[in-house]
């Protein structure tokens, strides 16, 4: 059965693997697909190469859907019966709004929208990106009607990093040592330290030399200003869990045919079954194809040179060797390739693509629906 | 920060213009996947082979790969082969090393520096991490030994490309923010270090494809831009042999779809000659837009990655390296 034949009763598809393996492609790929065949199909991706986001008419967004035109899908040769959507996630706005719709008053909201420390967090903090993603799935899940929505995730340093991201995000906001050890600042609204608690002088001298009084003055002000709207985010948090778990959402693993690809995308289906997450499918892009599924060894250089058009005389010396050899290396990489995927597809349940290395890199619509052929 | 030993003297400062490994300290940076690590790892071994006393530094790598490339031994966050020193710098052991330094005492820093509350305000207080971190390296890069430098190159394995430009620039954007004061004087003399021409470099990763040379292009403007740190040349990775011409290719069109063998054969002929024109295309557009010497890193037929392919790599290296000195 094929990934795409997998999702045909899912409303939600989240594409995870490591950095630089095609995920986005294959994400903007599943949903074209889905357009094609009759849905309304949302794209939901982070970071598109730009000539991938020319293509979907991405490049004037922020942080809403917009309707790829039917005349560019036209244009591209597809005769879609539904619609294709797409939308790149802004992690500010993203935080932004969550801020608003959880703060108990507009001074709060301001004050929070303000704050410096905030405004750095909300676009650099690791597990940022993650966690917006997640939280703006939920928004799309729970308040629009798509027929199916792709999540592109952000590559992250460690596949396993995507599903903890809200929780250390969570642990960031409400952590208590920190709030102690900042408590001054918030009773007195002038700022502090509660040295009696640190081993005195030496805390306060050591951080300071490295942030100034500011960083930790903002610090303050942040989670003072946070305190009681901690609940909210943690309800929505286990809210967004929940809704990875449930049938209707479907993983898709995307990965490359080597070994350190493959060995991060192993860790993530094993978690992912941990957790019980469904998983749709594995995706192996860049397969280099088999030209070789004869029993038989591989030709020498005489076999080919009698094989050869034009009378042997006629054929240049160099050629049967340098066939024959990039045979030999063609295959070789062919067999090592198979060798590395052989555990992981022994392991992974669900659908599975192989998809072939493609002659170029793949950048525009109907690019995208020859790559949706082999889902 | 860590200002026990004194600047090192700019010995080699009469040398115009330093050669990658005569440098003392670089900085091997490109998008991710590009085979960061494998170069690093390689120009290691060949500073070795040249009777060099190496530090290779990792950055916060959460599984960390230099010593296995290399083969070396691990111990910790620590790894070592005969005459390279493998370290993976994370932010959390550098800021507990830096407290020792300054506090001297192993009890009190522990007292201070409750490891949950390092870790947090390490990610709560921007840029804190990369300074620990850069300052870290950059204290290895200066420290000194009986008989003078403790390492003849410390080569570091940089996080990719916007990160590394990240981590890089906070000296400046400290200098720029922050008053006179210890603080200041740190960010003073790693900045200095940084933007020496002779000791410093940037070493360019890339590969002969469409995103990774547009980003490599975007990096090498930062770090002349941005960064103002000298660039000690460009790493092209996996670049697919040329075998037959297309000429040879477009000759043997006919005999695609023949029975094996010949089929096959002429297929994968193809193939490759697809991706050696292609790799060629995106070459000649990253030697049009950088002026930086440029050394090219065969395609392995190999999946797995271990010592005996970064040995191919350094084999390589030298190799164009020598050939470079024949044709001048």
């Amino acid at each position: 059965m094929s990934v795409r034949a997998r999702l045909a009763d899912r409303r939600i598809a989240v594409c995870v693997g490591p950095g630089g393996v095609g995920k986005t492609t294959t994400a903007a790929a599943l949903a074209l697909a889905r357009a094609v065949e009759g849905g309304r199909a949302l794209v939901c991706t982070i970071d598109p190469a730009r000539r991938l986001a020319n293509a979907l008419g991405l490049t004037a967004l922020g942080n809403v859907e917009a309707r790829i035109p039917a005349a560019r899908l036209e244009a591209a040769g597809l005769r879609p019966k539904g619609e294709l959507w797409a939308m790149m996630l802004d992690v500010k706005r993203t935080w932004d709004d969550l801020v608003s719709r959880n703060a108990p008053d507009p001074a709060r909201r301001d004050r929070i929208l303000g704050n410096r420390l905030y405004q750095q967090m909300s676009s650099a903090l690791a597990g940022s990106q993650e966690y917006m993603a997640m939280e703006k799935l939920h928004e799309l899940a729970v308040e629009r009607d798509y027929d199916l929505i792709v999540l592109d995730t952000p590559p992250t340093a460690h596949a396993l990093d995507f599903l903890d991201a809200p929780n250390r995000i969570l642990d960031f906001l409400g952590n208590d040592a920190a709030r102690a050890f900042l408590a001054p600042a918030m009773g007195a609204g002038r700022f502090g330290l509660r040295l009696a608690q640190l081993s005195g002088a030496y805390a306060a001298r050591l951080l300071a030399r490295f942030t100034g009084q500011q960083a930790l003055a903002d610090l303050g002000e942040f989670l003072q200003n946070f305190q009681g709207m901690y609940d909210g985010f943690k309800k929505r948090a286990a809210a967004v869990r929940a809704l990875l778990g449930r049938p209707e959402v479907g993983f898709v693993l995307v990965t490359a045919p080597n070994e350190l690809a493959l060995a991060e995308v192993l860790a993530f289906h094993d978690r992912l079954a941990a957790d019980r997450m469904p998983v749709a499918g594995l995706v192996v892009n860049r397969l280099t194809p088999d030209l070789w599924t004869d029993e038989g060894p591989l030709p020498a250089p005489a076999e080919l040179a009698a094989l050869l058009p034009g009378t042997p005389a006629r054929v240049p010396d160099r050629l049967p060797a340098l066939l024959a050899a990039v045979l030999a290396e063609h295959q070789d990489l062919v067999r090592g390739e198979r060798a590395a995927l052989a555990p992981v597809l022994t392991r992974v349940v669900g659908a599975c693509a192989m998809v072939p290395r493609l002659e170029t890199d793949v950048h525009d619509l109907a690019g995208l629906a020859r790559l949706s052929a082999w889902l | 920060m860590w200002t026990c030993h004194p600047p090192l003297a700019s010995l080699s400062s009469l040398v115009a213009d330093p050669t990658l490994l005569d440098r003392h300290l670089v900085f091997v940076a490109g998008k991710g996947g590009a085979g960061k690590s494998t170069v690093t790892a390689a120009l290691a071994l060949l500073a070795a082979r040249a009777g060099k006393r190496v530090l290779v530094c990792e950055v916060n790598a959460p599984q960390p790969r230099i010593a296995a490339l290399l083969g070396a031994e691990v111990v910790g966050s620590a790894a070592t082969r005969p005459a390279i020193h493998v370290l993976n710098v994370q932010p959390a052991e550098a800021m507990h090393e830096y407290g020792l330094m300054v506090l001297r005492f192993k009890a009190v820093t522990h007292a201070v520096f409750e490891n949950r509350l390092i870790r947090y305000f390490l990610r709560a207080i921007p840029s804190l991490a990369e300074l620990v971190v850069l300052g870290k390296i950059l204290h290895e890069a200066r420290s000194r030994g009986p008989q003078g430098p403790r390492w003849d190159l410390v080569l570091v394995d940089a996080p990719a490309t916007g990160h590394a430009v990240q981590l890089l620039r906070v000296p400046s954007a400290l200098l720029d923010a922050v008053p006179a004061g210890p603080l200041r004087h740190d960010a003073e003399w790693m900045e200095r270090l940084l933007v020496d021409p002779v000791q410093t470099a940037v070493a360019l990763v890339t590969l002969p494809e469409e995103t990774p040379v547009n980003e490599a292009l975007e990096l090498d403007a930062q770090v002349r831009g941005v960064l103002g740190m000298s660039r000690a040349g460009l790493f092209v990775n996996a670049v697919p042999a040329s075998r037959l011409s297309p000429a040879e290719v477009a000759a043997l069109a006919g005999a695609r779809d023949a029975p094996p063998p010949l089929g096959p054969a002429v297929r994968a002929a193809a193939l490759a000659s697809i991706r050696a024109e292609e790799a060629r295309r995106h070459l000649a557009r990253l030697r049009a837009a950088l002026d930086l010497p440029t050394t090219l890193l065969p395609l392995l037929p190999s999946v797995g990655w271990g010592p005996p392919q970064v040995e191919a790599i350094a084999d390589a290296m030298a190799r164009a390296w020598r050939g470079d000195e024949e044709a001048a």
